[in-house]
């Protein structure tokens, strides 16, 4: 790497590299040499004015390290890196679709994000973009019709699924070539959801976008809310106070026993077994009660802000929250019975969609999906954040690497998670809840990450000392999965497509943004 | 006939569901009104998976550019006389997310729409509720005509 190479430590992870943009794919390389299992969390694009900033956060031992590089704007060509680490595909896309960079030697340089009809050469996210203007003036003529090209060639049949389809609940398209039963290739269309929230989140305050990044996703919406003013936090470098970390580890993990839920029960649909559905969505509403009566609301919490969190528990709710996850934890039992002796339920999951855990590694998978392949992940075990480092728990794997794994993964947790509230309340410390903070936070920029229920959530914030920021980066678990379900499904069963897709727990509101 | 028609199309709607760009947030509402809690199949409301056997069409989400046009379709693709209910802020105005670059603001800028249900995301009994009372405007509609 030589003397190119500038290591600073700071907020952009253990370490941040510096290096000139021809010599990206050197220092990849080499990071992948030290330590095979490095892969990429998330490509950070940055307008500079004259120049573009790329920062390639990859993750080596659990920890982040930064790889900083800048391209001229008026030409914005890098050398890819997703021959040496296929996970990096999509996060190249996403930047040449809002930023404009060109990736030399990309497979597929396809728009990801924005709509088919979308003006050439207007990049949303750069600072000097005028999408208004940009978009009165274009050709509103022909509109590029999404037309079902269903047609086959030969033996190869060509299924569309979505953007409307039973199976689906938010809009996304995926072309699937079929041979006979057998799935040949997976064409992803994603972008129905995108909403354009990391460009609206430089136009609010900070207060502003925690309401804004929670509706980003609204199953996992605490999770954004908490790995954003973390971020912040660590701009401001406030000190949270302990029991407002206890509350927001409490309101977390209630959002994970919501979304690992209404996973099961969404797989019980898919796999056509419609009663576990039914069963698990029953069980499930107990904890919407309790989210609905420590933060006011049953699915957007609007709990946390810049600080520490918006409501105290009272004394008096203590009680009732245990009694809940109690039956709750009991009720359990029947579900570890249903799932690991249900024969219908085994037919469809054991054995199909296999990841190994070579394959993970190289696509950078999150969350219960890597956990499932064997591969031992979990921010709140590798650096943990808010209360996890005093609460005992355990991080569930899983060797078998199939959608039963990946499935059982999520049921386990959803006991650890039970346990962690009922740690985190009988160890509730005393004292204040929120700390005041100034509304216009100093310079600087700083990465975080959490553990969501769909796996790692990353999020970089830059401030230029104002009231609004100058740039929010968001990677969600999914957009990390996604390349994972074109490995699962191709060479697969057509039939087999539904149950591993689901194991997935694919989330496109989130992936879209 | 008609009477027949408005009679059946009172006691068992079909609804079909399509998120237009929502956060998931008024959709796991929507679901959990199927599950045993809320269970609005004992109203006679089935969810259908076809445009082309749904009377009552569910939006949930500021409509992204990109769903734009498969929202148009869809809404035509539903046989007459057809119903759309806005669930959500976002299907109301566009929401937390009014005004971005790939939002439209709202569901009734691309198709016509009967009821609003406010909120982020409403609360089941507001969306039973919503969806009565479009079943009541329905009843007390003259038949051939809204």
């Amino acid at each position: 790497m030589g003397s190119r190479v500038k290591i600073q430590s700071g907020y952009l992870g253990k370490a941040a590299i510096e290096v000139k943009a021809g010599a990206n794919r050197d220092t990849v390389k080499s990071l992948l040499e030290a330590n095979k299992e490095a892969g990429i969390v998330a490509l950070t694009g940055l307008d500079m004015a004259k120049k573009i900033g790329l920062m390639y956060h990859m993750c080596t031992n659990g920890v982040i390290v930064t790889i900083k590089t800048e391209i001229p704007k008026k030409n914005p060509k890098i050398a890819t890196i997703s021959d040496l680490i296929p996970g990096a595909q999509f996060h190249e896309r996403e930047a040449a679709d809002l930023f404009g960079v060109i990736f030399e030697g990309h497979p597929n340089p396809a728009r990801l994000v924005l709509p088919d009809d979308w003006p050439e050469n207007l990049y949303p996210l750069r600072k000097d973009a005028k999408i208004d203007e940009a978009l009165a003036n274009a050709e509103t003529a022909p509109r590029q019709t999404e037309a079902v090209q269903a047609e086959s060639e030969g033996d190869i049949v060509n299924i569309i699924i979505g953007p409307q389809h039973p199976a689906l609940l938010e809009p996304e398209k995926f072309s699937v070539k079929v041979e006979g039963e057998t799935v040949k290739q997976v064409e992803p269309r994603i972008g129905y959801v995108h909403r354009g929230i990391e460009k609206a989140a430089e136009q609010r305050t900070y207060l502003q976008d925690v309401y804004l990044v929670e509706r980003i996703c609204g199953i996992c919406n605490s999770c954004h809310a908490a790995c954003f003013v973390e971020t912040v936090e660590k701009i401001l470098g406030t000190e949270v106070p302990l029991r407002a970390q206890y509350l927001r580890t409490i309101i977390l993990e209630l959002n994970r026993l919501h979304s690992h839920m209404l996973l099961l029960g969404h797989a019980g649909l898919e796999i056509g077994y419609e009663t576990l559905f039914q069963y698990m969505w029953r069980d499930r509403e107990p904890v919407m009660d309790l989210t609905e009566q420590l933060t006011g609301n049953r699915v957007i919490s609007s709990a946390m802000t810049v600080g520490g969190i918006r409501r105290d528990l009272q004394e008096t709710d203590i009680p009732k929250v245990k009694t809940q996850i109690t039956t709750l934890k009991k009720k359990m039992d029947f579900y570890y019975k249903l799932f690991e002796n249900e024969p219908s339920f085994k037919i469809r999951t054991q054995n199909v969609g296999v990841l190994s855990k070579e394959d993970a590694l190289k696509l950078s998978v999150v969350g219960p999906v890597a956990r499932a392949s064997g591969i031992a992940i979990d921010v709140r075990k590798d650096e943990p954040y808010e209360a996890y480092g005093e609460i005992p728990f355990n991080l569930i794997t899983r060797d078998e690497g199939d959608s039963w794994a990946r499935l059982m993964v999520r049921l386990d947790e959803v006991v650890e998670s039970i346990n962690i509230i009922d740690y985190a309340l009988d160890h509730m410390p005393s004292g204040p809840f929120r700390v005041k903070v100034p509304r216009v936070v100093v310079a600087g920029e700083a990465i975080n990450h959490v553990e969501a229920p769909r796996g790692e959530l990353f999020y970089y914030v830059k401030s230029q000392g104002t009231a609004y920021p100058e740039r929010v980066k968001v990677r969600t678990p999914t957009f990390a999965n996604i390349p994972a379900f074109i490995n699962i499904a191709e060479g697969g069963n057509i039939a087999d497509v539904p149950p591993s897709f689901v194991s997935l727990d694919p989330c496109f509101s989130c992936t879209d943004r | 006939m008609s009477k027949l028609a408005t009679w059946a199309r009172l006691k068992s709607p079909w609804v079909l569901h399509f998120n237009s760009g929502a956060c998931n947030g008024c959709d796991i509402e929507v679901i959990a009104l199927l599950t045993p809690r809320y269970d609005v199949e004992r109203f006679g409301i089935k969810l259908e998976g076809s445009p082309r056997h749904a009377d009552v069409l569910l939006t949930t989400g500021s409509v992204t550019k990109q769903c734009a046009e498969r929202l148009k379709r869809i809404y035509e693709q539903m046989p007459e006389p057809k119903f759309v209910v806005a669930i959500g802020a976002c299907a109301c105005s566009g929401g937390v997310f009014k005004g971005n670059y790939n939002v439209l603001d709202g569901v009734d800028k691309v198709i016509p729409v009967n009821v609003y249900i406010p909120g982020c995301p409403p609360k089941p009994e507001a969306i039973i509720d919503g969806v009565v009372k479009l079943l009541n405007s329905v009843k007390e509609a003259k038949p051939n005509g809204k």
